[in-house]
């Protein structure tokens, strides 16, 4: 018989390991994309002091490099391989499903971080040190790493949406997956909100000079670099929504939060007067109202990017065959990649499975709860909470009277055959419906404890 | 958990290139984060010994340390990355597993490491002037070394977890009752971890003994430190060469019944000889040490060291995971992308062997320089900074070039 390689599940009951997920890489998202912005405001920035022969711009680089250290590299460099740690906890086959395509793209984007962390160290600790044009050098060298760190992991992520080319499932190879037009709309939206997010965190620093002139010209080039990036931002996230798969523009118009537009345009209006304000009154510019901004951006802008990009691309998790349960939902012929759903209506979650404990593999009257709350796990609890908070709730989607048999029918109809926008396929006989549905009604508050027992008559 | 389990678990998109490509680079990327963990280790340790001595040589080290230790947080998370990609690759049923088991402690290595490398800037703002005032709040330092301690243990843990395929489904649902909290750190092994921890010492002497030679090499004066840190090192190595070698010893005699042919393999063997040749180095150099590349010498023989180490811990796994357990990283399907191989090849050698060349010329150049007014690098060094720029500006073309091709055939 055919075993599938699902792996354990992590379940946690709070917030759901999804969002633990969404945490992660909001934060690194806000980390890594200031680091990024600031290492080519910095290659322009040094060129431009040198050029110009305002050394007090080195100043700026200077402390801004120290705090960006802390800022981006150290917490910026954690939360990297954070992402991939929670999901590898959350989805690892979403994860490896990632990996083994792009292990490659990825190391090479290892060769560029090592490049950027020698990078950023020596354009802090070199100033005055080396001469102008060597500083200048280590500069742009830093500046360009770092955009080649962005270039390509934009690839990837835009795989994880919708492959590059169209035909990549009778293609294969990383060229086809990795190159689309939503990869270049993709990279074109992150680079513009990346300078705004630069100039936002900037602000931070700069408003700690006491040089009222320096304080002005920098905070009049942050204002101009921001109000120009969250304008093309803006403008880019419409080309970037137009490369979207027509599933995924169906999931934006229904399925998303109704709060997640306005927040985002409140994000971008107040990013807007923000720098509108710090052009016009350079003095408005103080640490604490920049660190807010930057809180504002997090919550309001990145978090609802983040959140919107994880939603879009459901049911999928990776390259539109790995499901977010973690089944496999599609074939990839070119990559020898078969779907896993045949082996699933053929014998069912429970015999094709490595995690499932001997004693479960068989649903009785006795352990049939148990039973489903293991296929509930392995189902649903990616993208459902099984408790009463967290992401999606199982229990928010049935009512106090549904009868078992009813909740299984309604999983048989709405998911076996796949047809049901935002869900995968999830092909349950007759006897895993009925278990699944038995533990679903312990959920729901007015459950009575005996389904536990439940008959096929209840 | 069956071979045939084992094998299901595998990517069903298998590996772009031979499976023994990743392998290697598991390797020599291992060897490299962990030289630049133990350095880190070492360096904070010797921070927190000398921070707070009156012994105005120990203070000036523990400044020297304390800013070696910082970097060396950074090399080591970049460098880490590097063998943690490579072990998904072959090794993905045996790593997400392991992962999934103990989830939380995977959050927590995040939590931890931030925890830890903020508690060490938090100890570096606090002293800004180590070497002339001391040192203040070493509470902060000790948790920074706490932290980081506990952030390799849960690694340990989650790598020493990859091996008992045969506990993962008693782990995952004790007494059949399914436990999906991922709470649990379900095994680990002491004197495996304290190896590799006690490692620190040796590494960090000859760490010290690249420190002592780049300070001669920047003019300088004072003998009598550089006398103590020369003194310092060789106690580091021989020293604590012995605790590795009877932590060491330990570990040989506890590993457990399925591992045990690795006492006194060939593998096992390779790695003793190699530790006790960079012991032994510097006691062979003697004046030596003075000259030359030679004070470096030592530091580069024990990263050549730990290369042989990794590459023992790699065929403990590789033969306990073939022999009990019938699996076999080797050959895992090859669907090769020779576009992606070939880039990152590329990358590696030409783009980064050019560009960290010309960096880290520049930063030991600049170190060295005794002369009047900033470093200015020699026409050579130039060249090769303008090669960097170059490939840079061509790799980000061909990025480019290649992707349009791309998307509008």
């Amino acid at each position: 018989m055919d075993i599938i390689g699902l792996y354990p599940t992590w379940f946690e009951p709070g917030v759901g390991s999804g969002w633990i997920v969404g945490f992660i890489a909001t934060l690194h998202v806000l980390f890594s994309h200031t680091s990024v912005g600031a290492a080519i405001f910095f290659a322009w920035l040094a060129n431009h002091a040198y050029r110009h022969n305002q050394p007090q711009y080195l100043e700026f680089i200077r402390r801004y490099g120290l705090f960006l250290l802390v800022f981006s590299y150290v917490l910026g460099s954690i939360t990297g391989p954070g992402i991939w740690y929670s999901t590898t906890v959350a989805s690892p086959r979403g994860i490896s499903a990632l990996i083994h395509s792009f292990v490659w793209m990825w190391a090479t984007e290892w060769v560029f971080f090592v490049i950027e962390v020698a990078g950023v160290y020596m354009l802090v600790y070199l100033v005055g040190r080396v001469d102008v044009r060597t500083h200048t050098r280590i500069a742009l060298i830093f500046g360009l790493a770092s955009y080649t760190t962005m270039l390509i992991i934009v690839g990837i992520l835009s795989f994880m949406m919708w492959p590059g080319k169209a035909d990549w499932a009778q293609t294969g190879g990383v060229l086809h997956a990795f190159y689309g037009g939503n990869t270049f709309a993709h990279l074109a939206m992150r680079t513009a909100f990346m300078f705004a997010i630069t100039a936002v965190v900037g602000g931070i620093v700069a408003a700690r000079f006491e040089d009222a002139v320096l304080k002005r010209r920098i905070a009049r080039t942050l204002a101009v670099m921001g109000i120009v990036a969250t304008l093309a931002g803006a403008a880019l996230l419409q080309w970037y929504l137009a490369t979207l798969p027509e599933t995924a523009s169906v999931v934006l118009d229904n399925r998303l939060p109704e709060h997640f537009p306005t927040a985002l345009a409140v994000a971008v209006g107040a990013t807007l007067v923000y720098f509108v304000l710090t052009y016009v009154q350079p003095r408005a510019l103080v640490s604490s109202v920049a660190a807010v901004m930057t809180v504002v951006i997090l919550v309001l802008g990145l978090w609802p990017e983040e959140v919107a990009r994880e939603s879009l691309r459901k049911p999928w998790v990776a390259g539109q065959y790995v499901y977010s349960n973690q089944v496999i939902g599609a074939d990839v012929p070119a990559i020898g990649v078969r779907s896993e759903i045949p082996a699933l209506e053929a014998h069912g979650f429970l015999k094709v499975h490595p995690f499932i404990p001997t004693e479960l593999r068989t649903v009785s009257d006795d352990n049939r709860v148990q039973v489903g709350r293991l296929l509930a796990l392995t189902a649903c609890a990616n993208c459902h909470s099984l408790s009463a908070t967290g992401m999606r709730p199982l229990q928010r989607y049935f009512g106090p009277g549904h009868s078992e048999r009813e909740i299984a029918t309604y999983l048989q109809a709405a998911l076996a055959g796949g047809n049901t926008l935002y869900m995968p396929q999830i092909p349950l006989n007759d006897t895993e419906a009925r278990a699944l549905a038995a533990y679903i009604r312990t959920l729901l508050p007015a459950a009575p404890t005996q389904t536990a027992h439940a008959t096929p008559q209840e | 958990m069956t071979p045939e389990m084992l094998y299901a678990l595998r990517d069903p998109a298998g590996v772009p290139s031979h499976p023994a490509l990743f392998l290697v680079l598991g390797v020599l990327t291992f060897a490299l984060h962990i030289a630049a963990v133990q350095v880190t280790l070492g360096a904070g340790t010797l921070t927190l010994g000398g921070a707070f001595s009156a012994d105005a040589h120990w203070r000036r080290l523990a400044a020297a340390m304390l800013t070696t230790a910082k970097i060396g947080v950074s090399v080591a998370i970049v460098l880490g990355v590097a063998p943690l990609l490579f072990v998904q690759v072959i090794y993905d049923p045996f790593w997400y597993t392991s992962n999934v088991l103990s989830a939380w402690w995977v959050i927590g290595f995040i939590v931890l490491l931030t925890a830890g490398y903020i508690a060490l800037y938090a100890f570096y703002w606090k002293n800004p002037e180590l070497a002339h005032t001391g040192g203040r709040s070493s509470v902060r330092l000790v948790l920074s070394l706490g932290f980081f301690l506990a952030v390799g243990f849960i690694v340990h843990g989650l790598t020493y977890q990859m091996l008992f395929p045969e506990q993962w489904m008693a782990w995952y649902a004790p007494q059949g009752q399914v436990d999906p909290s991922g709470r649990t750190l379900h095994a680990w092994h002491a004197a495996r971890f304290a190896f590799f921890i006690a490692l620190a010492a040796p590494v960090t002497g000859a760490w010290l003994y690249g420190y002592r030679r780049y300070l001669q090499g920047a003019g300088e004066t004072d003998g009598a430190y550089l006398a103590f840190v020369q003194a310092l090192a060789q106690r580091l190595m021989t020293a604590g060469g012995v605790v590795v070698l009877a932590i060491g010893t330990l570990w040989m005699l506890t590993l457990p019944a399925k591992m045990a042919w690795f006492a006194g393999s060939a593998a096992m063997w390779l790695a003793l000889a190699a530790l006790l040749a960079v012991v032994a180095l510097p006691l062979a150099l003697r004046d030596r040490l003075d000259r030359g590349y030679w004070g470096y010498v030592v530091f580069g023989a024990g990263a050549l060291a730990l290369i042989v180490v990794g590459a023992a811990r790699e065929a403990l796994r590789y033969g306990t995971l073939l022999a009990t357990h019938g699996y076999d990283p080797l050959d895992y399907r090859v669907q090769l992308d020779g576009y992606s191989t070939v880039l990152f090849f590329a990358t590696f050698a030409v783009l980064g062997g050019v560009t960290l060349g010309y960096l880290l010329t520049v930063a030991w150049q600049a170190g060295q320089h005794r002369g009047e007014g900033p470093y200015t690098p020699s026409a050579a060094v130039a060249r090769l900074g303008q090669w960097a720029v170059g490939l840079l500006v061509i790799w980000t073309l061909a990025y480019f070039g290649v992707g349009l091709w791309v998307w509008a055939r």
